[in-house]
């Protein structure tokens, strides 16, 4: 009895995802849904169900008889397509209408246990079983991919997890590559996504938090972590900030980015996103955060500071002399990309006493003829080139070389050959826009972009002097953002002499004993051992 | 808030278009300088200007020279700045001098006195003043910026290549930017110098793209003497030897050749480098000038028969000789500045300034009278460190 007892109390508590449901039922306002428990007949329940999914036909509502003369009917409930057809054929299926039958087991002894619970214990070979009481909760379960059995007169039902269909696998990321490193890449996948990463950190301080954010499209959002390194602060403030969230639907972590960031008047990304468990998995162990969203391969990272969006993962899997010089080359380019074309308009139309005199001969020559002032000249080439790269990303993969050939004829060659821009003006283009894919994200490369025309307006009115007031009025943003409570420009501004091992030069591993500081709690540093030595050393006092 | 920021938008973009853009002129719409000629013609200045026509230049590897390289611009003026901006009258390009490699002016003008036309050079914040200065010897400062160039297209950027490039390695030649004439101008006793620049040849002939189409110009520009300055003014100008002479003791001689006599024929033996030092000494109610050098030098070429550089003995004489040489040479220029000119080319008396400056300042308001008596004392030390690439001549080997 007292077995049944403890039963009896399971049932009664509530999971997560009812609470959840529940909370959610009070806040919609749109569709004012009062808890409704399921009847004792099957048929009705069936019907109801039918009726609140408008007979949608990948709705699989499906009657069948178990036991020995098949005296009990069951309704099983799914989602084709979001169930792993196959399982549910083997394991729910087969299990209910013929293990049954074939054990001749007596459906009114049942080893001292009901029905239901004698079919939920001994009988479903499936991990997950949860118990369902209300209509609303067996919605939800139908459309996350769980199937759903109910009982001709019982209040009760099971829902069983058996998400499946199809999905695309784990593959090589196409957006962020390296030489060196894990080729894998997240899927759209929540569940495959943190085992990625937790297959990389087998560690139980691992924490994953899930919740369902979006009213229509309830998509799951995780938040994982690890206990101890992170910095408590940091987790409180990521989960405070999506408890807020209060919209329809969550489609890309894109939507969940920019609601949640600490500002959005700025064009610089604030939060970092990548398609890489391994990047994903570093940050973790710096004590960060990542934010996982159902259905989209980007996970979101933070705290993130700006030269983070200046770092690849593969300065930490190459030699530490080869990735410093790279890190030294992707700053160089990020300034270039930034202030190559603007450059080139102030010297040219205001300071020529800067050049070498045989270059501003050269270029005064190719200037010969040229219709336009040099800033409307780099204005045309870079929204040329803007319109190029653009139109190379949205169009189908098949006419891409087409454009492409078009593009260099018409922009490279024929451009100059007609005099309506000097060839100098080509090269500062292109070797601008080959500076830009050196950024190695792509946030702040577009970021970049952007910039690049005002300070080539500032360049264009003001020359050298615009340039440097463009400077100083960015240095002076980007101070004053900060990302989940991090200041941006960290660990330069504010100054953190022990960081800066890991910034615009990476020092051997040998020496890169602690971890940042901005990120990780002040307690845990230490890279080495950390976790366990700091336990072991507790234990002593 | 979105009010107060389209304000601020409104404002940004107005102090951009209003403020912005008005000192702003494209690689098209100069004239690029690259020599300033300066003559004095009736109490007038005759400003020369040589301008650049980038692209006969920058086309040169196509199809080779068509037209002038260059063009010149003149105009007249009691002020430069007129004159400089007369020239819009008739250049379709605003005149730029940032880049101005040469300044030269007429002897005529140097004999009158050139500071005048110092001022502008200096005071503009156009020029940069590290151009070179030189003084056109026995002709106009326009005749010389009219003669093309080989090689080196355009004339102006020939000359201040040639100039840099000999002061490396010939001994009487010797670069002088304006910011150094300025400063031996201002400097209490010292007198300034200036290099001079002739024509060679028949001057018309330069003027024509076909001088510039022969293995032989028919006129060409080349660098000689040293002129001497009492303030602004040219005095006269120096023979090779004595510039050879005032550039050793001021020190300015990079890689020279000293040529050292054996038997009937020459040694040659190039310096490696040179330090010198001027002192003025003060013994009683006489001044004592000394000229300390020190020469590393290397044996450049031998043309005698038996002459055994293996041996310490010849190495030291070879010292001793080149020794005497550099003396002679130095010793001619100081007598040529202190009887002939009476001019303090050396600067005696800045170095007098310096270690005596008490006395300085009451002997300095004739200071050129003291000048022309002082004895001076020259003591050069020439060191052979290397002798080249082989030991021996194998002229000291030959049969005989």
């Amino acid at each position: 009895m007292s077995f049944l007892k403890f039963f009896k109390k399971s049932i009664d508590k509530k999971s997560f995802e009812q609470l959840l449901a529940d909370k959610e039922k009070q806040d919609s306002s749109e569709q004012p849904q009062s808890k409704e428990t399921i009847k004792r007949s099957l048929h009705e329940n069936l019907k109801k169900i039918r009726e609140a999914f408008g007979n949608s036909s990948d709705i699989v509502t499906r009657e069948i008889r178990i036991g020995r003369q098949g005296e009990i009917r069951v309704g099983i409930i799914y989602t084709d397509g979001l169930i792993n057809s196959e399982a549910n054929h083997n394991f729910v299926m087969e299990s209910l209408m013929f293990e049954l039958r074939r054990n001749e087991v007596d459906l009114k002894d049942l080893a001292g246990l009901t029905l239901l619970n004698y079919i939920k214990e001994m009988v479903l070979t499936v991990g997950s079983i949860e118990d369902v009481h209300d209509f609303n909760v067996i919605t939800n379960a139908v459309l996350s991919g769980k199937v759903v059995l109910l009982f001709d007169g019982y209040e009760q039902g099971f829902a069983v997890e058996m998400k499946g269909g199809k999905e695309r696998g784990v593959q090589e990321t196409t957006t962020e590559t390296t030489i060196r490193g894990p080729r894998e890449g997240f899927t759209e996948n929540l569940r495959v996504n943190t085992s990625l990463i937790r297959r990389k950190i087998k560690d139980h301080r691992l924490w994953i938090e899930s919740k369902k954010v979006g009213k229509v499209t309830k998509t799951e959002v995780s938040i994982m972590y690890i206990k101890g390194i992170v910095r408590e602060e940091v987790v409180q403030e990521v989960r405070s900030r999506i408890e807020q969230i209060d919209i329809d639907g969550i489609l890309e972590s894109g939507y969940i980015e920019e609601l949640i960031q600490d500002d959005s008047y700025t064009p610089f990304p604030t939060i970092y996103n990548t398609e890489r468990p391994d990047i994903v998995a570093g940050h973790l162990l710096e004590g960060r955060v990542a934010i996982l969203v159902d259905g989209t391969p980007f996970v979101l990272t933070v705290p993130s500071i700006f030269v983070q969006f200046l770092q690849s993962p593969e300065d930490y899997y190459q030699r530490a002399d080869i990735s410093s010089l790279i890190r030294f080359l992707r700053f160089f380019g990020f300034f270039t990309a930034l202030l190559a074309p603007s450059l080139y308009v102030a010297i040219t139309t205001f300071h020529q006493e800067m050049l070498p005199t045989q270059l501003l001969i050269s270029l005064a020559a190719q200037r010969e003829g040229v219709p336009f002032p040099a800033f409307i000249e780099a204005f045309l080439m870079e929204i040329m080139l803007e319109i190029l790269r653009e139109a190379g990303l949205r169009m189908p993969r098949a006419i891409g070389q087409a454009v492409s050939i078009v593009g260099t004829l018409v922009v490279g060659t024929a451009a100059v050959d007609a005099g309506i821009v000097s060839a100098a003006m080509v090269i500062v283009v292109a070797f601008t826009a080959i500076s830009s894919f050196m950024v190695s994200s792509y946030d702040l490369a577009i970021t970049v972009r952007m910039l690049r025309f005002v300070f080539m307006g500032l360049a264009a009115s003001f020359g050298l002097f615009g340039i440097i007031l463009g400077l100083v009025a960015l240095v002076l943003h980007l101070s004053s953002l900060r990302s989940f409570g991090v200041p941006y420009l960290s660990p330069m501004a504010p100054f953190t002499l022990a960081d800066q091992k890991d910034v615009f030069i990476r020092l051997p591993r040998r020496l890169l004993i602690f971890r940042p500081r901005v990120f990780s709690s002040q307690q845990n540093t230490k890279r080495e051992k950390s976790l366990f030595q700091n336990e072991n050393q507790r234990k002593k006092k | 808030m979105n009010k107060r920021l389209t304000s601020l938008l409104f404002i940004l973009a107005s102090i951009m278009l209003l403020a912005g853009c008005w000192d702003r002129r494209e690689l098209n719409d100069i004239a690029i300088v690259s020599a300033l000629g300066i003559d004095k013609v009736d109490d007038e200045l005759l400003v020369t200007i040589q301008v650049i026509n980038p692209g006969q230049v920058a086309t040169v590897k196509q199809g080779g020279i068509t037209k002038a390289p260059v063009r010149t611009f003149q105009s007249k003026a009691r002020t430069l700045s007129e004159a400089m901006r007369k020239v819009t009258t008739f250049s379709p390009r605003a005149v730029y001098s940032s880049h101005l490699r040469m300044l030269i002016i007429g002897e005529d003008l140097a004999k009158e006195g050139m500071g005048e036309i110092i001022d502008y050079v200096v005071r503009g914040k156009e020029f940069r003043t590290d151009f070179y200065l030189s003084i056109a010897k026995n002709t106009r400062a326009e005749n010389i910026l009219k003669v093309l160039s080989q090689l080196e297209t355009i004339p102006a950027h020939k000359l201040s290549s040639s100039l840099k490039l000999s002061e490396k390695s010939w001994g009487p030649i010797e670069t002088i930017e304006i910011n150094q004439f300025v400063n031996e101008l201002v400097y209490k006793g010292i007198e300034p110098h200036v290099i001079g620049v002739e024509i060679i040849g028949n001057p018309e002939a330069g003027e024509k793209i076909e001088n510039v189409e022969k293995t032989k110009a028919d006129a060409y520009l080349k660098f000689g003497s040293v002129a001497i300055m009492r303030k602004d003014k040219l005095v006269d100008w120096l023979t090779e030897k004595e510039s050879n002479g005032l550039h050793y003791a001021l020190g300015k001689v990079q890689r020279a050749v000293i040529n050292v006599p054996c038997k009937e024929k020459k040694v040659a033996i190039e310096t490696i480098r040179t330090n010198s030092k001027i002192q003025t000494k003060v013994d009683g109610h006489q001044f004592k000038g000394t000229v300390q050098l020190h020469i590393d030098g290397a044996v450049a070429e031998v043309q005698c028969e038996r002459m055994d550089l293996e041996k310490i003995e010849t190495i030291n004489l070879l010292q001793k000789k080149a020794e005497e040489k550099v003396k002679k040479d130095i010793l001619t220029a100081i007598q040529a500045s202190q009887k002939k000119y009476e001019v303090d080319i050396f600067g005696f008396g800045e170095a007098l300034h310096r270690s005596h400056p008490s006395i300085w300042h009451k002997v300095k308001k004739d200071w050129h009278s003291h000048f022309k008596d002082i004895q001076v004392h020259v003591d050069v030390d020439v060191k052979l460190r290397r002798i080249g690439t082989i030991n021996n001549s194998p002229l000291h080997e030959m049969k005989p």
